[in-house]
């Protein structure tokens, strides 16, 4: 597990799901399909991206699919941060 | 008003019938009460000294109001109106004030009486003024005075409405029920519900008529499970129906006592959905019953009845509302005002031979009430408001209310349709869904779920299960899952709303 993948599913828990424990989380977890993630849990996401991995998104593509999964999180952080070194 | 022994009702009607019980078998128990073992003839005692305390009030012919719970003191009224052939309005005694107050106007009560708790034995009645000067010379609404019984509706979703009962529905739905459960001297029948609950229309009245003997359930101590369970050990009782939570209730303190239930022979479930562990335990607590889930409304009386098959009713994870009761008549009805013939989707109206002619008052029968001829004629049916699915067996199950549909991210749901889901999982007991509002979505649903307490059910395992039958809108998107019952309203269904508030306030 990565130290983002950890930092994701620990945010995850705290604000969707607080009774469920961490490890129980699996990085390929549908959130959408499942609901955890709503329209009003998409903007509570997309502020907490911003302010913990200091991603600047005003020009990036945020899409539902974005969040679909742990891994997909994981996977747009990364994207961002080599897009912030490469220029 | 008529002498009580010289009634002017017909023979073979409920008062009349139990005049006969008495008069035969004066020494048979009609009534078990905490210690108390009250006979046809103690009870009909008690009847006489109510109609000799009424006819002492010199009341006008008009309807009056009993707001008491259910007590031998109260029964024993409830039959002195009867004999008098007296209307009565019979509300939950957990009304508001005002409410109430609205009640007894509309239905022309200028009396009410409450039973005085000082003396439980006499029978006491404090006569409460309930009408405004200015409505004292108003006439009675029509039907309220022609009525025997004026029960009302639940009021969850709004001010209860007063559906008026006469006696030849009475006594064509106490016959039947007395046939079906096989309700004769020498029967006991628990009674759990709360005395103004249509439900009584068999625990108490079709007893009483048919010389069978009732066991009360005092309603201050109805969530009382070892009180519950003593009572059905120590009166070997024949016949139980309740709202599934008092099976819920016996399920768990038998899991502590090792108790079951022989005498039992008649489980009748009704009022609510049962959760699929609830019903499996059923067998177990009660080893010689036959099961039944009845399906009906307080306008309607009993409608549907299906016989529970645990094994086969448990692999298909859904209950039936069963087959038409004898004599009654249902439609399923498309939202395009189509009649549904063979499986499909729509309201459900019903005509029974038991039901109400119409609320008391009389604008809201227009859009509950239909005349439609089908081919065993022209009847009056009820639109019941729950959406059903008749399958291609012919089966019927309920998938929600007309009122119970929200609109969620623009996708129209109901709420009782994701409760229906959640309760197919096998931990949960109880479920709770609530729309609340929501600037983005429209509304958003809030779950509350009762799971076992063995169990390892997290929000997470039942979005799993969720969304294996469930459009992505319809999946809560808050679930709280906790282990202490949900809060019951007065007649024993679970109280949503202030479930989600219990909720809010623990987070607070």
């Amino acid at each position: 597990m990565t130290d983002h993948t950890r930092t994701i599913k620990e945010f995850i828990v705290k604000e969707f799901m607080p009774d469920v424990p961490v490890k129980q989380l699996e990085t390929d977890y549908d959130l959408l399909a499942g609901g955890v993630i709503d329209s009003l849990g998409l903007l509570r996401a997309i502020l907490w991206l911003e302010d913990t991995f200091q991603i600047p998104l005003h020009d990036a593509e945020i899409t539902p699919e974005t969040f679909r999964s742990v891994k997909a999180i994981d996977a747009f952080i990364e994207q961002m941060h080599h897009r912030v070194n490469a220029t | 008003m008529s002498d009580m022994t010289a009634t002017s009702a017909s023979v073979g009607t409920l008062p009349d019938q139990f005049i006969e019980q008495a008069r035969r078998r004066p020494t048979a128990p009609a009534l078990l009460w905490h210690d108390e073992r009250i006979s046809y003839g103690d009870l009909q005692e008690m009847v006489y000294g109510a109609h000799l305390y009424l006819e002492q009030l010199a009341l006008p012919e008009e309807p009056v109001g009993i707001l008491a719970k259910k007590s031998p003191q109260a029964i024993s009224l409830i039959l002195a109106c009867m004999m008098d052939r007296r209307s009565i309005l019979l509300p939950s005694v957990d009304l508001g004030s005002d409410t109430l107050q609205r009640l007894f106007q509309q239905a022309g009560c200028r009396q009410v009486f409450s039973l005085s708790t000082t003396s439980p034995r006499n029978l006491r009645c404090e006569v409460v003024d309930a009408a405004p000067a200015e409505d004292r010379s108003r006439p009675h609404p029509p039907g309220a005075t022609e009525a025997e019984l004026m029960l009302t509706t639940s009021g969850s979703t709004g001010i209860p409405k007063i559906v008026p009962l006469l006696l030849p529905e009475i006594d064509h739905f106490t016959d039947w029920a007395g046939a079906r459960f096989n309700i004769n001297d020498g029967t006991t029948v628990l009674s759990y519900a709360p005395l103004n609950f249509d439900l009584c229309l068999l625990d108490i009245w079709t007893t009483l008529k048919r010389g069978g003997c009732v066991a009360l359930v005092d309603q201050d101590r109805a969530t009382s499970a070892r009180y519950l369970v003593d009572l059905l050990t120590t009166h070997k009782v024949h016949v139980v129906q309740a709202v599934p939570m008092l099976y819920r209730l016996l399920i768990d303190a038998a899991q502590d006592g090792n108790h079951h239930f022989e005498s039992v022979l008649h489980v009748i479930v009704t009022g609510d959905s049962i959760p699929f562990c609830t019903l499996e335990a059923l067998p177990g607590l009660f080893p010689r019953a036959r099961f039944y889930n009845v399906y009906g409304s307080t306008e309607t009386n009993d409608s549907f009845i299906h016989e529970i098959d645990i094994s086969c009713d448990s692999a298909r994870r859904r209950i039936p509302i069963g087959q038409p009761i004898e004599g009654v008549s249902a439609l399923v009805v498309s939202s395009g005002g189509y009649v549904v013939e063979g499986p499909g989707m729509g309201e459900l109206w019903v005509a029974t031979p038991f039901q109400t002619r119409g609320y008391l008052t009389e604008v809201l029968n227009d859009s509950r009430f239909v005349s439609y001829r089908s081919e065993v004629g022209k009847r009056t049916y009820f639109r019941t408001g729950d959406i059903v699915q008749r399958h291609s067996d012919g089966a019927i199950t309920l998938e929600g209310r007309t009122d119970s549909y929200v609109k969620v991210c623009g996708v129209r749901i109901s709420t009782q349709a994701v409760e229906q889901v959640i309760l197919e999982h096998d931990e949960v007991l109880e479920v709770a869904v609530v729309a609340v509002p929501d600037d983005i979505a429209g509304k958003r649903l809030h779950a509350v779920v009762r799971r076992n307490r063995a169990g390892q059910l997290n929000s997470l395992s039942l979005r799993r299960h969720c969304a294996r039958s469930l459009d992505r809108a319809a999946i809560p998107s808050r679930i709280h899952i906790v282990t202490t019952p949900l809060p019951k309203t007065p007649t024993g269904k679970i109280d949503r709303q202030r479930s989600l508030f219990n909720q809010d306030e623990e987070i607070k």
